[in-house]
């Protein structure tokens, strides 16, 4: 029941079909935020992405960066992207990543310019782009051929018991359908990470999940108890989660029952349609920023207690099985199932539910955290910078 | 009073209500619906949280979900409150 599902999506040059149309103003660092968030006042139908990185870093940190950077811009949800930095070499390597996509780019530094010169010149090319970028016409797809991300947040029991089975069964719908589901969290998964490791579809893959699960818990370890204060949280407590091992178990029920095809780095985009697996911090917009960079289109995010953050270019459908949170968080949840704990709906009933968000999402119905203007764009980083 | 229970052999299960000590509760299985013995509460549990569904021995793993979700830190009687107090986890 989502194989038979037609929705309409944005076509973009050579790659997948997006559920938005943005034209994002891409900061390539800190210093660049203030021209990005002026030329966005200036020019209506954009969307600056403020973030606080993007100097003096290195190595694998700094490749992340520039991933996560081009990789937003690539979303399919991206219509098009004016790139602003400080000088032109980094600015223009943000930009023909993103260019090659065939997408419209325009890049403009500030440095030898000054901020209004800049602005100036971005917000011409910007009104330009949404001119052109409004234009575009949906066409018909399927859901399946939407790349779709998934994660939990604020769990607590009713996660395991009820949110995370129903998008479990979606999720193999889905992949089922020929459609691809990235989901990550690696520390989360502690205690059932050999239930993943199981359904790697390759020794290969196996061993390359295994070494991404091991080298994080190596680095926890190093930390010690300081950690225990923070996984399980004290949301994930007061909902009724006690050990690590207990809310993982609850995690893996929304990553379905099929295989996993492929192991991603932190921000690549899939390359086998089905369900993937992607090295993530469990730091929720961490996580869904990274997928977001992977182009997923919609995100489907599953909460118990209550978790309220969105993405900018992809809109994070909340799911949500606990009766007190529906009620008391209702400007939040996207999909009710509390249904499910009160015996007056089936797994199936739920599931479908949340296709049905899926499709009218797809269409255009903006999720609760787009209209309350929960836009969390939140880079990873790997180490200090120099 | 019911209670949802994951898998067949789970030593806990989660009470659906906030509920008083002496309260009887039927479990059933999350997937397929089917009934499963009933327990009684022996202290009072919150919504959301573990009720234990036999007795778990002091420094026994308990198993949730099919497999263990952590280690008890003391002898847990039938109808008790399962939650940090009595369970630690065994990997962190």
């Amino acid at each position: 029941m989502v194989a038979g599902v037609t929705t309409t999506g944005f076509p973009r040059p050579g790659g997948r079909l997006g559920v938005r149309n943005h034209v994002v103003i891409l900061p390539v660092d800190d210093i660049s935020n203030a021209a990005a968030e002026a030329v966005a006042r200036l020019v209506g139908g954009t969307m600056a992405l403020p973030h606080p990185y993007g100097r003096l870093q290195f190595g694998a940190d700094l490749a992340l960066h520039w991933r996560t950077l081009i990789g937003t811009g690539r979303n399919p949800n991206v219509g098009a992207v004016v790139v602003i930095g400080i000088e032109p070499e980094w600015t223009g390597l943000v930009a023909n990543g993103i260019a090659q996509s065939g997408k419209p780019v325009e890049a403009f530094s500030i440095e030898g310019n000054g901020d209004f010169a800049t602005i100036l010149r971005a917000a011409r090319a910007a009104k330009d782009l949404v001119t052109q970028v409004s234009a575009i016409e949906r066409q018909p797809c399927s859901l399946a051929d939407l790349l779709v991300g998934i994660k939990c947040g604020e769990s607590d029991t009713t996660s395991g018991l009820a949110s995370n089975p129903a998008l479990g069964v979606v999720v193999d719908r889905i992949a089922e359908a020929g459609g691809t589901v990235l989901f990550g969290e690696t520390t989360e998964l502690t205690g059932a990470e050999h239930l993943v490791a199981e359904r790697m579809a390759t020794p290969q893959l196996r061993e390359r999940f295994q070494a991404m699960f091991d080298e994080y818990a190596k680095f926890l370890e190093e930390y010690g108890q300081d950690l225990l204060g923070s996984q399980p949280s004290k949301g994930n407590l007061a909902g009724g989660l006690t050990t690590i091992e207990e809310k993982a178990y609850g995690n893996i029920q929304k990553t379905g029952s099929g295989p996993v095809v492929g192991v991603l780095e932190p921000g690549d985009a899939p390359s086998v349609p089905g369900i993937n697996f992607m090295n993530t911090s469990s730091a929720g917009a961490e996580c869904v920023t990274l997928m977001a960079a992977a182009g997923a289109a919609v995100h489907f995010f599953t909460t118990g207690q209550g978790n309220v953050i969105g993405n900018p270019v992809t809109p994070v459908v909340k799911i949500c099985a606990n009766p007190q949170t529906v009620k008391r968080m209702s400007e939040h949840i996207d999909v009710d199932i509390s249904g499910l704990l009160t015996g007056e709906a089936t797994l199936v009933e739920a599931a479908d539910r949340i296709v049905s968000a899926f499709a009218a999402t797809a269409l255009g119905r903006l999720t609760a955290a787009e209209i309350l203007g929960h836009r969390e764009f939140v880079l990873t980083r790997l180490h200090r910078s120099a | 009073m019911r209670i949802l229970v994951h898998d067949e052999g789970d030593d806990v299960g989660i009470v659906l209500m906030d509920v008083t000590a002496g309260t009887e509760c039927q479990g059933s299985l999350v997937r397929t619906g089917a009934a499963l013995p009933p327990v009684r509460t022996v202290e009072e549990i919150p919504f959301g949280h573990k009720i234990a569904l036999r007795p778990i021995a002091a420094s026994a793993q308990v198993i949730e979900y099919g497999g263990p979700i952590g280690i008890a830190t003391h002898d847990i009687p039938p109808g008790a409150y399962v939650h940090v107090h009595n369970l630690r986890s065994g990997r962190w």
